[in-house]
């Protein structure tokens, strides 16, 4: 039996080397189908294969979705790869095994990697990011004064938790995005424990449910992002940066306000195809990007979201492939 | 019998003694923590940084400043990168990924499932081959062919590499016990070393991709190779051995045709092991850009989409289940020594060739036929089984709120909160000198001594509280995994019936990632140290079951008749004879459940739990916390060591022969 075996095993590598040499000799039919139907096949040759990172929250996947569907409607091959933000992806870009970051939040984190030629910055997406920390609605129309950070210490009490050991929970953003919650409290001399949340549904669901149920909540939350209209909440007022300083760093008192970015390997930028006009002329608005949002949130497949605005925004897309 | 009488007199007195002390230190712990509550706790916020994470910083930094042109990178890194970058992009574009300029891979989806059932077929029997074929179509039906093939690419390249490695050392360590010695303490440390450890360094020299994320499950998969191999070859009887020698066989002949062959069965259930162990670092391997079924499950995480993350954890099992079963169906048909008859074999024969021939045809037409190269949409049905998922969440989260958090609230006010007052909030010197003083009584001086050593080590790296406040969660997690999995573990070492119920369910716990029920825990119980506690309990479980159930089996039956015919009831049968007859399984589950605890709770960071495992993924996406993360991850290491030599010098000082 065990020479049967043996000779079986053989048998079964024998077969399938002679099967891949089968495939790979015998040229695959369904690329000739493929060729045959009606794309330009000018085209087709004109533009490479690239991979574009995908981050966490609705609005990056309308980004890279719009950019993805009008990529391929040229002719190029496009991948999406999941990663973290920042430097996660930076190391992944500087290995090859992603193209393009449609909307960078890292605030220049990236500078490192640039110098090193690892990636190059493109320039503005058009996007305005606002991070900031937020109360339900109900908590600003009941205390008209919340929303100013120097009375947040007055209201502490209102937001401990058994996670919060005794001071008020102020829910951080997930580990991957930006965060400074625990720069901003030690700054502004709050009573409050950052605690980190693991993901944007999380938060969500803190809203949602302070929302409903009237129940105290504080957290990190930003804009571009279509949560807003559904659940109304209130920012709260930090004294803005004091930038003279450099040294600032370790007293941060607010999120700036952030023009995001696109960031691409050279690759990208040395290709001059059409993934390389797409990638530089892309610029949209925040509300644009809010319409595509809306669309994945409810449920919309992104490809049929981002075709949806690309079809209605013809003159917008014929302009980025100039 | 009086002999067991006369040891149980002597040893109580003692296990009496060391029961006081350690509820005399408790309790001068508590007290003294209470004192000082709060008092030198070496608490550090997420963006400071110690004069060790600062320095750690510095050197990855300096890593990361001389990847492009520094000599170990351009001699050394980075071609190692490419090399298994371009292996597994040979594999992928098999199966998984368009090959060159082709729009399909190499093989259609048909061709794919054609090889599979060829391979099983002649490996193992027909039965099995017809039962991977429908695995991989389901994986498909799921709708994640593509992903389905890269986790299957990807494990078979770790797997290839892995063998490649870990066999030959297997062997040596088989063979040279010096050799044996030299192993033997990496694989020990390999086995404790929890997953998420590895994945920042080994991106800061091999960059974010398949390659690093093949490397890292090779880190994982090889130790598993190398100690069943070795195993294997110690364990083929020497008359066969002595009677090469005295042949004259040389020493390859001796290997090639003596203890190869005879070992060949736990080879084989070391490449199986192997291969699973290759399987369920998919998941968290994708942290690190692995392609495949892990981007679904991740992204499901974050979004918390509990449908969609369930359906790829259910793909992740199938192809378990396929690969499990058919490298197992491998080592069944090896055993039979009887020879087959010329009629079955002369049938074998004529099947494989058919079977081939039907496999070659399949390939043709999964290569030149749009139906037969991109799988059919039409048989999707991941929409319901997502939405069948969701909705029974929402309504056990619904319908059950009250108490899902009421036990929340219990576990983190009861246990948690008290806990670390006692473990993190209260002087690291107190907390330092108490664990070494318990190390002392349960494991011994050495124990005691090693104990002492590594937290003093972790108060130098200055990650001190977090450490602590991981700690206490794998505490409490592994207090309630013993005290479900005792209780489980006893029915079912007492009943037959249960074990054959149980089995399935656990071998499956065992094969879904943990992260697959971690976004629903998160929907439980919502960003909170409890989220990560309840993942890794569910995670712990089984093997804690598997290993009590077992040891409550292997309780003599003449001391369990003789409990009975002395008229002990049911309870006392299994309170005084069956429990502690398997005091040491009850002490190896422990063990066992502490490391695998800990190696999901520091997952835990990713939802809310704080500790060692949230700095370690904050120091992977940003850049200025690196240093930290690395730092996290060794304390993390720290920690794991301490646990499993308290563990085991306890272990050893309560099987010591009594004299």
């Amino acid at each position: 039996m065990i020479r049967n075996k043996k000779a079986a095993a053989k048998a079964s590598v024998l077969a399938a080397a002679a099967a891949l040499l089968l495939a790979a000799c015998g040229g695959a039919g369904v690329d000739a189908e493929a060729s045959a139907a009606p794309t330009d096949a000018a085209e087709v040759a004109a533009c490479g294969s690239y991979a574009i990172a995908m981050h966490a929250w609705v609005g990056y996947t309308a980004s890279a979705q719009v950019v993805t569907e009008i990529a391929k409607a040229n002719g190029c091959d496009i991948s999406q790869v999941t990663l973290a933000e920042a430097g996660v992806t930076y190391d992944a870009m500087e290995a090859g095994s992603v193209d393009l970051v449609i909307e960078d939040w890292g605030g220049g984190r990236w500078q490192e990697w640039a110098d090193r030629g690892a990636l190059v910055q493109v320039g503005d997406n058009g996007n305005i990011g606002i991070i900031g920390m937020y109360v339900p609605q109900w908590m600003a129309d009941e205390n008209p004064d919340i929303t100013d950070s120097a009375n947040l210490n007055k209201y502490a009490d209102l937001f401990v938790t058994d996670e919060s050991k005794g001071k008020g929970a102020w829910y951080e953003g997930p580990p991957g995005y930006t965060t400074i919650g625990e720069k901003m409290i030690s700054a502004n001399k709050l009573n409050f424990t950052a605690i980190s949340t693991g993901s944007e549904q999380a938060l969500i669901d803190v809203f949602t449910k302070a929302a409903a149920d009237k129940t105290p909540a504080i957290g990190y939350w930003y804009t571009p992002q279509n949560f807003l209209a559904k659940v109304p909440l209130a920012r709260i007022n930090f004294p803005a940066n004091d930038w003279t300083d450099p040294e600032q760093a370790s007293g941060l008192t607010d999120y700036p306000e952030l023009p995001l970015q696109k960031l691409a390997t050279p690759k990208v930028i040395d290709a001059n195809d059409a993934f390389t006009k797409i990638v530089k002329n892309f610029t949209w608005t925040n509300d644009d990007q809010n319409e595509v949002a809306a669309d994945i949130e409810s449920g919309t497949d992104p490809a049929v979201a981002a075709q949806k605005w690309i079809d209605a925004h013809a003159d917008i897309v014929a302009g980025w492939l100039k | 019998m009086s002999n067991t009488k006369e040891t149980m007199f002597i040893a109580k007195p003692k296990k009496l003694k060391r029961g006081w002390l350690i509820a005399m230190l408790f309790a001068a712990w508590v007290v003294l923590a209470k004192i000082f509550q709060g008092q030198a706790t070496l608490v550090l916020a997420v963006p400071e940084d110690t004069g060790v994470t600062t320095w750690a910083g510095n050197v990855a930094a300096s890593i990361r400043a001389n990847r492009s042109d520094g000599a170990s990178f351009k001699y050394f890194f980075n071609p190692i990168r490419e090399f298994i970058d371009g292996f597994v992009t040979g594999i992928r574009e098999i199966i998984a990924i368009p090959a060159g300029d082709s729009s399909i891979p190499l093989l259609g989806w048909l061709g794919v499932i054609a090889v599979i059932g060829f391979v099983v077929y002649a490996v193992s029997h027909l039965r099995m081959a017809i039962a991977a074929v429908i695995l991989v179509f389901a994986c498909g039906a799921l709708g994640l062919w593509t992903d389905s093939m890269d986790t299957l690419a990807m494990t078979l390249a770790a797997v290839i590499m892995s063998l490649l490695i870990g066999i030959p050392v297997g062997i040596w360590a088989g063979l040279s016990d010096r050799a044996l010695k030299a192993v033997t303490p990496i694989l020990d440390l390999a086995q404790i070393l929890p997953t998420l450890v590895y994945l920042a360094p080994l991106a800061l020299f091999f960059l974010i991709g398949p390659a690093s994320a093949t490397i890292a499950t090779m880190v994982y998969s090889i130790p598993i190779a190398v100690r069943l191999t070795a195993f294997g070859i110690r364990g083929v009887p020497v008359s066969p051995v002595e009677a090469g020698t005295s042949m004259g066989t040389t020493k390859i002949q001796l290997l090639r045709k003596i203890q190869l062959p005879m070992s060949s069965r736990t080879i084989i259930l070391g490449i199986n092991q192997t291969v699973m162990a290759a399987l369920s670092f998919v998941v968290i391997a994708a942290l690190i850009g692995a392609p495949g079924l892990g981007k679904p499950v991740i992204d499901a995480l974050i979004i918390r989409d509990v449908g969609g993350g369930f359906v790829a954890g259910i793909a992740v099992v199938l192809i378990a289940i396929m690969l499990d079963r058919s490298t197992s169906a491998a080592i069944s048909i090896d055993e039979s020594f009887v020879p087959a008859p010329a009629s079955a074999r002369r049938r074998r024969k004529l099947g494989l060739v058919s079977a081939g021939v039907a496999t070659i045809i399949c390939i043709v037409l999964s290569r030149q036929l749009a139906w037969a190269a991109y799988f059919p949409e039409q048989v999707d049905i991941s929409k319901p089984v997502s939405n069948v998922t969701e909705s029974s969440i929402f309504w056990i989260t619904e319908n059950f709120e009250f108490l899902t958090t009421g036990l929340a609230k219990a576990v983190t006010v009861g246990i948690l909160n008290p806990l670390e007052g006692v473990l993190s909030n209260s002087p690291w010197f107190l907390t330092v000198a108490m664990i070494s003083l318990l190390s002392l009584i349960l494991g011994g001086l050495r124990s005691a001594f090693i104990t002492l050593t590594l937290l003093l080590a972790i108060v130098a790296s200055g990650l001190w509280f977090d450490t602590m406040v991981t700690f206490t969660q794998t505490i409490v997690a592994t207090i309630l995994t013993m005290l479900i999995g005792v209780v489980v573990g006893v029915w079912i070492g007492r009943s037959t019936r249960a074990e054959r119920a149980l089995r399935p369910i656990l071998d499956a716990g065992q094969t879904l990632p943990a992260f697959v029920y971690l976004i629903p825990m998160l929907g439980f119980f919502g960003p909170s140290r409890f989220t990560g506690i309840a993942t890794g309990i569910v995670y712990s479980i089984p093997i804690v079951v598997k290993i009590v159930g077992q040891g409550i089996r292997e309780v003599p039956t003449n001391m369990i008749e003789a409990a009975i015919s002395t008229g002990s009831t049911k309870w006392q049968l299994i309170t005084k004879v069956q429990l502690p007859a398997a005091k040491k399984s009850l002490l190896l589950a422990t063990n066992q459940g502490l490391i695998f605890v800990l190696a999901v709770v520091v997952i835990g960071g990713l939802v809310g739990a704080g500790g060692l495992g949230y700095l370690v993924i904050v120091g992977g996406s940003k850049p200025e916390l690196q240093g930290k993360g690395l730092i996290a991850g060794f304390s993390i290491l720290l920690l794991g060591l301490m646990i499993d030599r308290i563990a085991q010098y306890t272990v050893a000082r309560n099987s010591a022969p009594k004299h």
